[in-house]
This record gives C-alpha cells, sequence and structure tokens, in this order.
C-alpha cells in the first residue's frame, strides 16, 4: 500500500497525531505524516476535503506545514529518502511558521456584469464585435482598478506586515480579492473584527474571512 | 422559480458561506503546501468540473440575486 503525505510536523511532535491513524515517517528533525493510498484509487472533491480535515486535526495538535494534495510514495523508506533531502529546510519553515496559522480573506462582487459566452448573441458586424470587445476589456480594467483599492484598504485596515500577506486580484470572475494572512492564534478575533467593519463599508463586495487553517499559502515548495 | 419568494439575505448567505469559500480551499489544497515530490501525483479528477462547477452554482447565486426578491 502506498503513502499519501498529508503534512509534515517536528520529529519530536510525531506522537501527538498516533491517533489519527496517520503513518509517520521520522528524519532527525522533521517528519512525514501520511495515509495509506491505493495508488489505483480516483481522486476528486470528497478525496481533497478530506485531506482538509485530516491536515487539519493534525494543524489544531501540533504546528505543522500542510502538504499539497497528491503526493504518493511507493513506502515509508520512499519517503523517509524524500524528506531527508530537505529535512533541514522543513524545520525551518516549521519554526517560522508551525506555530502560525493562516486566515483567507475573499472578497466576491455582489454583481456579476460580465455576461457568460452562452448569454452573448452574435455580433452584427465587424465592428459591433469589435465594440464589445473594447467594452468588456474596458469593465475588466475598471473591475481591476477597484480591486487594487480594496487590497490598499484591506492592507490598511490589517496593519500586518507585508511578508505575512499573500494577495490575488480578480483571481476568477467572481472573485475582486483573494488575500492569505499568516497571523497567532491570539491575533485572530481582532483581525475578524477589523476584516468585518471594513467589509461593511465596501458595498460592491461580500467579504468572506476563513480560517484559521494549516499555512498553505506560506509553505514554500520545493 | 418564478413565483418563489427568495429572500435576498438568504441568498447572500449562501453566496457568501458556500461557494467562494469553497473555491478558495480547493485552491489551496490543489496550489499551496508543501511539496515532496513522490513517485505519483494524483491526478484529481475533475479539477476543472470542480472549479466550473462551483463557479457556475455561484454565478447561478448572483443571477438570482440581480432578480431580488421577486423571483
Amino acid at each position: 500500500m502506498s503513502l499519501l503525505l498529508r503534512a509534515i510536523v517536528a520529529a519530536e511532535d510525531v506522537g501527538a497525531a498516533v491517533d489519527l491513524g496517520l503513518r509517520s515517517v521520522s528524519g532527525t528533525r522533521a517528519a512525514g505524516l501520511a495515509s495509506a493510498w491505493d495508488t489505483g484509487r480516483a481522486a476528486g472533491e470528497a478525496e481533497l476535503l478530506d485531506h482538509h480535515r485530516v491536515v487539519q486535526a493534525v494543524f489544531e495538535r501540533v504546528p505543522c506545514l500542510p502538504a499539497r494534495f497528491g503526493s504518493v510514495f511507493a513506502d515509508e523508506e520512499a519517503l523517509r529518502a524524500r524528506l531527508a533531502l530537505r529535512e533541514a529546510d522543513l524545520a525551518a519553515q516549521l519554526i517560522r511558521l508551525g506555530h502560525r496559522c493562516e486566515l483567507a480573506i475573499t472578497c466576491a462582487w455582489r454583481e456579476q456584469d460580465a455576461p457568460t459566452r452562452a448569454t452573448i448573441a452574435p455580433a452584427r458586424s465587424g465592428r459591433a464585435y469589435l465594440e464589445r470587445g473594447l467594452t468588456q476589456l474596458r469593465g475588466e480594467r475598471a473591475r481591476e482598478r477597484r480591486a487594487e483599492a480594496i487590497v490598499a484598504r484591506l492592507l490598511s485596515e490589517l496593519a500586518i506586515e507585508p511578508a505575512c500577506i499573500r494577495h490575488r486580484i480578480c483571481p476568477r470572475p467572481a472573485v475582486a480579492v483573494s488575500m492569505s494572512a499568516l497571523v497567532t492564534r491570539d491575533a485572530i478575533d481582532e483581525l475578524r473584527s477589523r476584516v468585518a467593519r471594513l467589509g461593511a463599508q465596501l458595498p460592491d463586495v461580500t467579504t468572506v474571512m476563513q480560517g484559521p487553517w494549516a499555512p498553505y499559502t506560506f509553505a514554500v515548495s520545493e | 422559480m418564478a413565483g418563489v419568494p427568495l429572500r435576498r439575505d438568504v441568498v447572500t448567505e449562501q453566496a457568501a458561506t458556500l461557494d467562494v469559500p469553497l473555491v478558495e480551499l480547493v485552491d489551496r489544497l490543489l496550489n499551496r503546501g508543501v511539496v515532496l515530490t513522490g513517485e505519483v501525483t494524483i491526478s484529481v479528477a475533475g479539477v476543472d468540473l470542480i472549479y466550473l462547477g462551483l463557479s457556475v452554482v455561484l454565478s447561478g447565486v448572483d443571477t438570482i440575486r440581480q432578480h431580488g426578491a421577486d423571483i
């Protein structure tokens, strides 16, 4: 049976997750926690969300780095060998991130003014086609400018050091801003209040804060 | 759905708490986190469909919202 990597924890913390039914593969400083996985098994939304549940369960017990979903190892030796290659880096990341959590702040447009392709009638002429494209482009640019303004408001309101913030504007048609903040647990309530206060002042977006999650966005990949 | 009363705040709550947040979470699960490259990387069946499905649901909610409480 193969192993699906769930999270990385400090080597001395592997015992804290024993009751989760995970297999642990320890190095000298870091350890991988994994679940048995049938390599022929298909993965879909249910498996993705189950991965999140497992990661969160670990994160509630001990500091951890969440693994990106999908890495399968043939056996414990294969995982141990791969872990050994990055152990110093992972241990350093655990010290930097392990005690902090990620909050996801999302601003979704209240109105979707861009029509879908299915609802667009064929243009009557080439000129009409180009004019419509120009109008659409202007609309997109206006939304990007508005999203940037929202980001500026969020950064000002949250007052978090730049290294602990990641954001994207307009990552999807429905979303103006997708932001991740790396915070300590004792800062969550204050941040939630600030986000709610600012959200009430932004009439064109619905502002949602999720978390605390394990620090997915701030964990550095290979 | 014509004639079925649908309160705006309910629609807003659905959009806010179900669809966008789930897409945000799925995005992190698939694209963030530590990578220790294994022998096999699971391909998630229908990833595009997951994103698309959630987007369609959200678009549907937004369309409903544009029509307000008269839908």
